[in-house]
């Protein structure tokens, strides 16, 4: 009796110790089990916005903006500490090395588009230049002139002038684009009249990528004698830009999407044959009275830099990010069917590649996808989740719309980087699908516009 | 005239310095950038368009260099890294 009950009590006092010491491991490996963290060395992850994310995300947005080519941050640099002269201030050396260098500048731009350097004027980007080219032409001819003709697809900043045109009483007609994107050329003759004072076609979208055929355009508003003013921000240094192939009288161009600075672009206005325009900005006079105001010379610098960069490397560029474009969406389509890509395949920029995902919602694709930098179709345009204009305008359908996602590749991005982003995209949409029960009905074969929902 | 092991030793000294930059992909681009210009230009044979494309070559050098100071004295943002550099 004595013996059971020391045995007993050995028993309790050698397996209790052992008991919770084994527990702690269960605890221990349990929870091991359930952590997900795939990365070492999370103590680094980024907590923003209630999101958490492991690392800098790689950055697939070329088309918002796009980073310092080093380069060009060099010149700036320079620039920012020595030539902090006026370069509109004609009596001392710190006016002349600034306005050298903002000639400078100048020469290399008008190279980049094949125009000369007399018919570039320095602004803080193309939205003001699209801003005083719209506005300033049609207030300059309003006694004669009272329509504008321009596309559905075009830049917010165009279509919010012409709006505001439109308020003041002048007529605007918007283009109806095709399913790829393109202008309809016959339907750009006949909306032409005698009373139409401008043409705005922008040649590379930002959200679809589409080129536009500028020379058939050029073409028909040279016969008509319209002016043709062309929203070319995402298309120099990046496609040939030529103003007397494509006979334009009206350009603009912005500097951060070719690598340069940010609050800095140019217009192109034609001197031969010229064409008047209202300035938007008042003032000294300065960039021959139609943008007054003194110019940032280290942005100019810079911008005039990234040009240069930009012609020279345009081919190498091109070669790469073609490369990228195809790996990316054959990675895509490999993996995954009902994909649909935007715009047309052949006449678009292969920097920008807009995908829509089908049976996927589009607000948790993108709520997954934290760890690729992209944007989507729907959320560049406004606070809302209205789908955007510019899908709209080609027809694609509302569910399409929303889950569209837009790669933007770029000078700096690379091969694995696109292998990451196929990996989490065609992860991600995988994951959204195998929740999706439309997605089940599809495979089995059901046609789903032809479902009668039977109410509850 | 320009020697080949010059024209090696510039190479090498682009790489070297393109590997110290903090950000992934002007570190990625100025490897790829300087392995294709040397690769392009490696059949010139007329003796200036060689000098000059060495001469560019050292330029390079200059402001990769000068770029990769700045670069290096503002490391921000501060210890995180990018997600091609996080080991799985």
């Amino acid at each position: 009796m004595a013996s059971k009950a020391i045995f007993s009590t050995l028993r309790r006092s050698l397996t209790k110790p052992n008991r919770a010491v084994s527990r702690r491991h269960h605890l221990s490996t349990s929870s091991a089990a359930t952590a997900s963290e795939p990365y070492a060395g999370d103590e680094h992850a980024i907590v923003m916005k209630g999101v958490r994310i492991s690392g800098r995300p790689l950055y697939l947005d070329m088309q918002s903006t796009t980073p310092l080519d080093p380069r060009v941050f060099d010149a700036m640099n320079a620039s920012s500490i020595y030539d902090y002269g006026n370069p509109h201030s004609r009596t001392h050396l710190y006016g002349w090395e600034a306005e050298n260098a903002v000639e400078v500048a100048r020469i290399q731009v008008a190279k980049l588009i094949g125009a000369s350097p007399k018919e570039i004027v320095f602004l803080s980007g193309a939205t003001e230049a699209n801003n005083t080219v719209v506005k300033g032409v049609m207030h300059f001819y309003k006694d004669k002139k009272r329509h504008v003709i321009t596309t559905q697809t075009e830049h917010k900043c165009v279509l919010d002038s012409c709006r505001h045109l439109q308020q003041e009483g002048f007529e605007v007609t918007y283009l109806p684009v095709r399913t790829d994107g393109l202008v309809d050329l016959e339907m750009l003759r006949e909306a032409i009249r005698p009373d139409t004072g401008l043409v705005s076609v922008m040649a590379v979208n930002n959200e679809i990528g589409v080129v536009q055929p500028m020379e058939e355009i050029g073409r028909i508003c040279k016969e008509h004698k319209v002016p043709f003013h062309t929203d070319a921000a995402q298309a120099i240094g990046k496609i040939p830009v030529d103003v007397e192939k494509w006979n334009v009288s009206f350009m603009s161009m912005s500097g951060h999407k070719i690598y340069g600075p940010k609050g800095i672009g140019a217009m192109y206005v034609r001197r031969r044959p010229r064409v008047r325009l209202e300035p938007l900005m008042n003032g000294g006079g300065q960039e021959r009275g139609l943008r007054s105001g003194t110019l940032a010379t280290q942005q100019v610098v810079g911008f005039g830099v990234a040009c240069e960069l930009a012609m020279k490397e345009m081919e190498y560029d091109e070669k790469w990010i073609k490369r990228l474009q195809e790996r990316l969406l054959n990675g895509v389509r490999e993996k995954l069917d009902g994909v649909v890509v935007n715009g047309s395949l052949e006449s678009r920029y292969a920097g920008n590649l807009n995908l829509s995902f089908a049976y996927v919602e589009g607000e948790s694709l993108l709520m997954g996808l934290k760890e690729v930098a992209v944007s989507s179709g729907s959320a560049c345009t406004s606070a809302s989740l209205e789908p955007s204009y510019v899908l709209r305008a080609l027809g694609v359908d509302e569910d399409m719309a929303h889950t569209s996602i837009r790669f933007g590749i770029g000078r700096f991005t690379t091969e694995e980087e696109i292998d990451k982003a196929v990996e989490l995209t065609v992860k991600q949409v995988e994951k959204l699908r195998e929740m999706s029960p439309l997605y089940e009905m599809v495979k089995e074969g059901i046609d789903i516009k032809n479902i009668q929902w039977s109410q509850h | 005239m320009v020697a080949k092991c010059q024209v090696i030793s510039l190479c090498r000294s682009l790489l070297r310095a393109g590997r110290k930059y903090p950000d992934y992909n002007i570190r990625e681009y100025t490897k790829r950038r300087t392995l294709d210009g040397f690769r392009m230009n490696g059949n010139l044979t007329d003796p200036s368009k060689v000098i000059e494309a060495y001469a560019q070559g050292k330029q390079q050098l200059e402001v990769v260099e000068r770029v990769l100071k700045v670069y290096l004295a503002y490391a921000y943002p501060p210890k995180t890294n990018h997600i091609m550099e996080l080991k799985v």
